[in-house]
């Protein structure tokens, strides 16, 4: 059951964080280096859910997502399938939270990079996404690395907006932090112990991780 | 052949805003852009990489049109070829020397590009640095390699953007023979951004003189050095000493016009201004000798007795200042402190010839 769960978790955790982590590191850069009209309404959008409740952050996703959701609606009509009380849904749950984390530690990580190295890479004839890969990216990695932990610990520990859309089924939606809820509810003393432990020791790990990471490399 | 003519206005957040209006040539050679700092040399280089684009005008580099706002031309920078030498280097710094090198290259240019990379920077004499990494280089290790990756671009113009401001005087004086010798082989024009007297001398086959973002005086450095055409730019150029004075006669027979500053009187070289006009001189503190005693069988035809007030040490100069009646800065070396035994309160006798007594417009 443990491993069950386990499993499950680190299977959404690890499509969320994919996910977020390429959107995340183009929204970054987007926000990072262009002028658009709107820049500062999405800027807001996107920080909204770091500081609504999850719980609210999930209703709005049901609003948009359920059976008669907005656009919910248009898929169940066109496939007779809907994301609520999937594991596909606290996919979208859990890459919902934890994607304003990625987004802000991008934007930063790019802007700290002194824009002059790109400069330097354009005089040399070098495009826009050449630089981006082989002068930005390298030299933004640690902060954006960073960001990548921090939502991907965000995403694990996911519980209100996943519970609101996609339930808390054993064995299909139920992730780690649901699972200790259950356990504690129904008196399941020793399995709550473990699953708790088992998230101590992944949250250790990525303490570890963004410490070291964010840590100023010895360059210049 | 580099041709440059364009206005840019330059909104500053903090200083004053700044036109460029420009019109400048440079031939195969290097041509030395000298000014104080915030002169507008750096935007110049800017304009011509088109890292910025002017308001109006043209950039021309040998029959590649760059910019021209007539036309609508604007290349953007990746297309110029342009070898760029930041002033701060910018070198990558998580590549290689040799990895920041073969960026440079652009690809499928050549055939072998490693080579091509290796072969530049035996060139540079920073072969045994290739694996290294910018941090781990010494001052003058990274400016070759920033020259290295410049000129790894093939450009038909470089620009030097004060590249040896960072490194230490004996490397600067290497490094500067080298750009010499890269730039008499390449035959491409060398724009290089100074401020520094001595690289504008031992580098420049010409030199413009940029104060407020326009050329103000153009000639070869020794020239402008020796003439400045205004006080102002005497002021750019490191004329040390500058007075105001009254003309107060003219010697026909000998050649000389006598001024007069304060209490000296100065001999200067023959003028067509009125008598009693008031005058700009300007005297730089190389064309003073300093003497213990009183000379009198000597050329110099201007002879003042002082008191040194001050005496300043810096690494590649010492300079004494002297009051006789004005304050005159004169550049001595370091031994001849030492043997004349100059010291504050020292009393010494001051020779200038008439001819390095310049008029400022």
């Amino acid at each position: 059951m443990v491993w069950q769960t386990l499993k499950l978790s680190l299977l959404v955790v690890s499509i969320a964080t994919i996910v977020i982590s390429v959107a995340g590191i183009l929204l970054g850069y987007l926000l990072a280096k262009r002028e658009f009209r709107g820049k500062n309404l999405l800027d807001a959008v996107l920080t909204l859910p770091m500081v609504l409740p999850p719980t609210v952050t999930g209703y709005y996703l049901i609003i948009l997502l359920g059976k008669r959701g907005v656009l919910g609606r248009v898929l169940y009509d066109l496939t007779g399938w809907t994301v609520t009380f999937t594991w596909i849904g606290a996919v979208i749950a859990a890459t919902v939270i934890a994607f304003p984390l990625m987004v802000k530690s991008a934007r930063a990580a790019i802007e700290s990079v002194n824009a002059d190295y790109e400069i330097a890479s354009y005089v040399m004839g070098r495009s826009e996404i050449e630089t981006f890969f082989r002068i930005t990216l390298p030299l933004a990695s640690r902060g954006i690395l960073a960001g990548v932990v921090l939502s991907f610990a965000r995403a694990f520990g996911e519980f209100g907006a996943t519970l609101m859309i996609a339930g808390n089924i054993p064995g299909k939606t139920q992730t780690m932090p649901l699972a200790i809820y259950e356990a504690v509810v129904s008196g399941e003393d020793e399995q709550a112990k473990w699953l708790a432990l088992i998230l101590t020791g992944i949250a250790v790990v990525v303490v570890y991780l963004t410490n070291r990471l964010s840590r100023p490399r010895r360059v210049d | 052949m580099l041709k440059a003519r364009f206005k840019k206005h330059l909104g500053r957040a903090n200083s004053r805003a700044l036109t460029i209006d420009v019109d400048l040539k440079a031939a195969q050679g290097i041509t030395v852009l000298f000014g104080a700092s915030g002169a507008g040399k750096t935007t110049i280089l800017r304009a011509i990489a088109g890292i910025l684009a002017p308001d109006e005008g043209r950039i021309v580099v040998g029959d590649e049109v760059y910019f021209d706002s007539a036309a609508g031309i604007v290349i953007p920078m990746q297309k110029r070829k342009v070898g760029y030498v930041f002033q701060n280097h910018l070198l990558f710094p998580h590549m290689t020397a040799e990895q920041n090198v073969l960026y440079g290259i652009r690809t499928g240019v050549r055939r072998n590009p490693r080579e091509r990379a290796r072969e530049l920077l035996l060139m540079l004499g920073i072969e045994k640095t290739a694996d290294r990494l910018p941090h781990q280089l010494s001052g003058g290790e990274q400016q070759r390699v920033a020259l290295a990756r410049a000129l790894a671009t093939d450009p038909s113009v470089m620009l030097l953007d004060e590249p040896l401001s960072a490194v230490d005087v004996s490397t600067r004086s290497r490094l500067l023979e080298e750009i010499v010798s890269i730039q008499r082989r390449s035959r491409i024009p060398f724009l290089y951004v100074t401020h520094n007297h001595s690289e504008a001398l031992r580098l420049g086959d010409s030199m413009m003189v940029i104060e407020k973002g326009r050329v103000c005086q153009e000639g070869s450095p020794m020239e402008i050095f020796n003439a400045p055409r205004t006080a102002s730019i005497a002021k750019v150029v490191g004329t040390e000493n500058m007075f105001v004075g009254r003309i107060l006669q003219h010697q026909f027979e000998d050649g000389t016009t006598i001024v007069g500053v304060d209490s000296c009187r100065i001999a200067a070289p023959l003028n067509a201004l009125p008598v009693d006009s008031r005058v700009t001189i300007g005297i730089r503190s190389d064309d003073i000798l300093v003497s213990l005693e009183r000379l009198t069988q000597i050329s110099a035809r201007n002879v003042l007795e002082g008191v040194i007030k001050n005496i300043f040490i810096d690494v590649d100069k010492t300079e004494l200042m002297v009051s006789c009646g004005i304050d005159l800065k004169v550049s001595v070396t370091r031994s001849a402190v030492r043997q004349l035994n100059l010291k504050i309160g020292s009393t010494v006798f001051l020779l200038i010839k008439a001819r390095s007594v310049h008029l400022l417009e």
